[in-house]
């Protein structure tokens, strides 16, 4: 019985190191370029942060993306949109104390990628917005202070309004009010409402315990079935 | 029961013991087999990174950097360009056989990143780049489906990092004109990974530099001498030859050193081996000193009984030599990890491969070590004297 023991534990460890050894082909994430020195920018008062990596593969597979799709009202697309991609999530600490989240994400637009990382507060409210990356003939003016100033206080409540296939805005939503600053830019500001969505859902998802998924459309149109009480 | 049984059996007697030598023996055949197999393993796959190359000479303009990350480095500047007229020059070598010229441009993009960043575009001859680089895949889409069209090849990393996929367009910034990306090539593990590979012709009209030049590939002959091609080379005005040949030879003097050390500790591995075997063996000899003179008291005769010792060493021997081939087949992929934290540059591919030839030269090595090593045993249990062994029991 020892014997066949001490033959499982020596399996177990060549099973590991085996799997240790085989080439990691995983897609691309989304890190901050700097973390010390954006964290600090996106939260003064901060003293420390914790970075947590995290894939839709690993956290529930393919039912999750569908419920991930279905609160973005748009399909996972491509090459590089995939169940695998590793996403970077930053929390941010002031001692002990949690005080806030930062995370990207990579969106396709007209020309090139787009990388939009958000910083949010614990209740999952946008306290800065800002393009990491940004290939785009009008770069400039989607880059300006002023763009970016326009998601500050939203939250994934207000995106739900967001028809990301349409790009139209229903209800009395806030995000009705964030401007294109070039009409000409159209394509890439739609990418970059896209990418917000998406970042919003995937916070919550992995950071805030879906704390927003009772808001969701679908799930609103659920409840409508449920017998009064519940 | 034959002399193969009787010798089994009387290993299986001292278990532990016998166990213990079978280890020492197995882990030298697998620092053996493993070391072979890294010889062999290695070689082949510098030679494939060295061949992914597609070319094994460049030449460019005198202090032109010659790849994207020196490129970089000088912050895009500092290109030096060649006349392409050069092409045709080198094509005429008798020991060439094939070239390919190349454009390299890099522009400041204030929109990549934060604060801006260098784009490099590869300009390539969409006749003989392909041809050259034959073993490039496409995860999606093709080559340049006109040589002077806008298009675009993308390597896997850029195409990751633009979110580009075929059919997508992309923006040479500053000149805002459009690419049309054609195609996606697979991972390679090389430079061409972050490569934006565009028609050369189109790349020489967007940035007007007609008939310039940074870089040739030069593809010599089978069997032809590189360090003679490039000794022709060097005769050309205002040109430098990279030799791809020369990068090569470099990195297998440092792996030989390195190879060097691990034969000797592997050396030592087999001499403890060995010496672990003879004491083994010879310690089963005086242990069974009465029964040796027992059986030659019934009739066997010395060369009998220095059979059966050395017949016990060979199997031990063979049984360890099997284990160790097992154990470097079934834990290539850890040694090879090991490897890779160890040397200070692995090429990608396999490091360690073992093969049929490997394992029988290691067989055959570890055959040699018990037949040696069991000479003495069996020539001291050959020697014992019946009455003096029997005698010996009493005392």
């Amino acid at each position: 019985m020892n014997n066949r023991r001490i033959f499982l534990n020596i399996l177990s460890l060549y099973l590991l190191l085996y799997l240790a050894a085989w080439p990691l082909l995983a897609a691309v994430g989304c890190d901050l370029n700097d973390p010390d020195r954006d964290v600090k920018r996106l939260f003064p008062e901060s003293t420390g942060y914790k970075t947590i990596y995290v894939s839709i593969a690993q956290r529930g597979g393919e039912n999750l993306l569908r419920q991930i799709e279905q609160r973005l009202g748009d399909s996972f697309k491509g090459l590089f949109e995939t169940i695998d991609v590793p996403y970077t999530m930053y929390q941010i600490f002031r001692g002990k104390e949690l005080i806030g989240y930062i995370h990207g994400v990579n969106q396709k637009g007209q020309y090139g990628g787009i990388q939009v990382f958000l910083a949010l507060d614990l209740e999952g409210d946008i306290r800065a917005f800002y393009f990491q990356k940004l290939t785009s003939q009008y770069a400039k003016s989607l880059r300006d202070a002023s763009f970016g100033q326009q998601f500050i206080g939203l939250n994934l409540k207000d995106f739900y309004h967001y028809d990301i296939v349409s790009g139209q805005t229903a209800g009395q939503s806030r995000v009705v009010l964030i401007k294109n600053p070039a009409p000409e830019a159209e394509p890439d500001f739609r990418a970059t409402l896209r990418a917000t969505k998406k970042n919003l859902i995937l916070v919550d998802e992995f950071l805030l315990g879906n704390k927003y998924l009772k808001f969701s459309p679908k799930e609103q149109d659920h409840n409508e079935y449920l017998p009064s009480g519940l | 029961m034959n002399i193969f049984q009787v010798a089994y059996k009387n290993l299986l007697r001292k278990k532990i013991r016998s166990g213990l030598t079978l280890l020492g023996i197995s882990l030298s055949a697998w620092v053996l087999v493993s070391l072979l197999g890294f010889n062999r393993g290695y070689e082949k796959a510098l030679n494939k990174d060295i061949d992914n190359m597609g070319f094994q000479v460049l030449v460019t303009a005198k202090g032109c950097p010659y790849e994207a990350a020196t490129l970089m480095l000088k912050g895009g500047t500092g290109l030096r360009y060649i006349g392409d007229s050069v092409v045709n020059t080198i094509l005429k070598h008798p020991e060439v056989e094939k070239v390919t010229a190349m454009l390299m441009q890099a522009i400041f993009d204030p929109n990549k990143g934060e604060s801006g960043g260098i784009t490099a575009y590869l300009g390539i001859d969409p006749t003989t780049y392909p041809q050259m680089k034959s073993f490039l895949k496409f995860k999606q889409g093709s080559w340049f489906t006109d040589p002077e069209g806008f298009e675009a090849v993308l390597g896997y990393e850029v195409a990751e990092l633009e979110q580009r996929e075929a059919g997508d367009l992309t923006l040479i910034p500053e000149k805002n004109i459009e690419l049309k990306v054609v195609g996606i090539l697979s991972r390679t593990g090389t430079q061409d990974d972050g490569t934006i590979f565009v028609p050369i012709k189109t790349l020489q009209k967007v940035f007007g530099m007609e008939g310039k030049l940074t870089g040739v590939g030069v593809k010599v002959k089978k069997d032809a001498n590189i360090n003679l091609v490039e000794q022709d080379l060097y005769d050309l005005p205002d040109v430098q030859v990279v030799s791809l040949a020369q990068v090569k030879q470099t990195i297998m003097d440092l792996i030989t050193t390195a190879k060097m050390m691990v034969f000797s500790i592997a050396l030592i591995a087999i001499l403890i081996a060995m010496l672990g075997v003879i004491n083994t063996i010879l310690m089963s000899v005086f242990e069974r000193f009465q029964e040796i003179g027992i059986i030659k008291s019934i009739g066997a005769m010395p060369w009998d009984v220095f059979k059966l010792i050395w017949v016990e060493t060979i199997i031990l021997c063979l049984l360890g030599g099997v284990l160790g081939i097992a154990f470097s087949l079934g834990l290539s992929k850890v040694t090879e990890v090991l490897i890779r934290r160890l040397l200070p540059y692995t090429p990608t591919g396999s490091l360690v491969a073992v093969n049929s030839d490997i394992a029988l030269v290691t067989m055959a090595a570890i055959l040699g070590i018990g037949i040696v090593s069991g000479l003495y045993p069996a020539w001291r249990a050959a020697r014992v004297r019946p009455l003096e062994s029997i005698r010996s029991e009493g005392e």
